[in-house]
């Protein structure tokens, strides 16, 4: 059931026009992939920011509900380039993609790490860290990093394993 | 010696074609080279930011740039590393890269950029911590944006054409 919806979805994407441009022009590929990049450093450079915070690694003079509220913006920027040049790379060669095991990982991970950031994590950043105990606050951090590091190396991981 | 049989005898050294083909630590060299990224460059692009004006406009600057220096100094240690590593595995074809030249060259400015506010605006910093940097801090932040985003677009490409 599940392979026939993946193999039906890879197939309209590949014979949809719509995305036969990104294949057939010489640098739209190297240039999405760029913007990806992109997008992941200021997405997961800020996560990484309120860890390390949330770990007491530096950052401590300055309040982590501040970096908060500053970081979030570009948080939501790198994640918006990402998901949308990561569609736009995905959609012409959905072979390559949806067969592969560690793009499928990623998948879940970026799931999971989604649901994590949005109900757990940006309500335990927007408050003190000195409120709770510093094992908690390792914990919360732990799974946060464990997360989007997860992401972010299961993306690395499509292009050398199956 | 020429340029071209030194890197020769570069790639040819034992733990250069050892590197290279191990199916293991290549990735784990690569990946940690793209997402110590969000250790480096993102710190760099939050100080950009601060200076002109776009995020933490309640802080002080030279404190931003004190504790993100923390953070940023590490992250270009282990990037600088691990691209020296990857270099190592294919230096003859990266030299004659024209994206790997552009990426050098970007690098280079970025470097010299950074070191012109060292001297000429961060020993004043605090005669305008809270208040508008100098239009010149603001120009170096605009062109240290250009140059990270220019080295991250040249080095996904290179990648291409290897």
């Amino acid at each position: 059931m599940f392979q026939t919806l993946v193999q039906r979805f890879v197939q309209w994407c590949y014979y949809s026009k719509d995305y036969a441009f990104i294949r057939d022009t010489k640098y739209a590929i190297p240039l999405l992939q760029s913007i990806h990049l992109t997008g992941i450093t200021l997405l997961l450079g800020t996560t990484v920011i309120l860890n390390l915070r949330l770990l007491g690694f530096g950052f401590r003079l300055l309040p982590l509900p501040m970096l908060s509220e500053q970081l979030w913006p570009w948080t939501k920027t790198g994640l918006l380039l990402a998901i949308v040049t990561g569609i736009m790379v995905f959609l012409p060669d959905p072979t390559r993609y949806a067969h592969s095991g560690p793009f499928r990982l990623k998948m879940l991970l970026l799931c999971v790490a989604l649901l994590y950031q949005f109900t757990v994590f940006r309500r335990i950043a927007r408050t003190d860290p000195e409120s709770r105990s510093g094992i908690r606050n390792a914990v919360l951090a732990a799974i946060s990093l464990g997360l989007w590091f997860g992401v972010g190396w299961s993306g690395r991981a499509i292009a050398f394993f199956q | 010696m020429s340029v071209l049989s030194f890197l020769n005898w570069l790639q040819q050294t034992g733990w250069a074609t050892g590197l290279k083909e191990s199916a293991l630590l290549f990735p784990l060299v690569e990946g940690t080279h793209i997402l110590s990224l969000s250790f480096s460059v993102c710190m760099i692009m939050m100080l950009d930011f601060r200076l002109l004006g776009l995020s933490f406009r309640s802080q002080p600057a030279s404190l931003m740039m004190d504790q993100l220096m923390q953070w940023a100094l590490p992250g270009f240690c282990v990037m600088f590393f691990t691209g020296a590593l990857l270099f190592c595995t294919e230096p003859v074809r990266a030299y004659g890269n024209n994206f790997f030249r552009a990426k050098m060259i970007l690098l280079a400015l970025a470097g010299i950029n950074a070191l012109f506010y060292r001297f000429r605006y961060y020993p004043k910093m605090a005669q305008w911590d809270l208040a508008a940097p100098p239009a010149g801090a603001r120009a170096v932040a605009a062109l240290s944006l250009i140059f990270w985003i220019g080295v991250i677009a040249c080095g996904r490409t290179m990648a291409y054409e290897l």
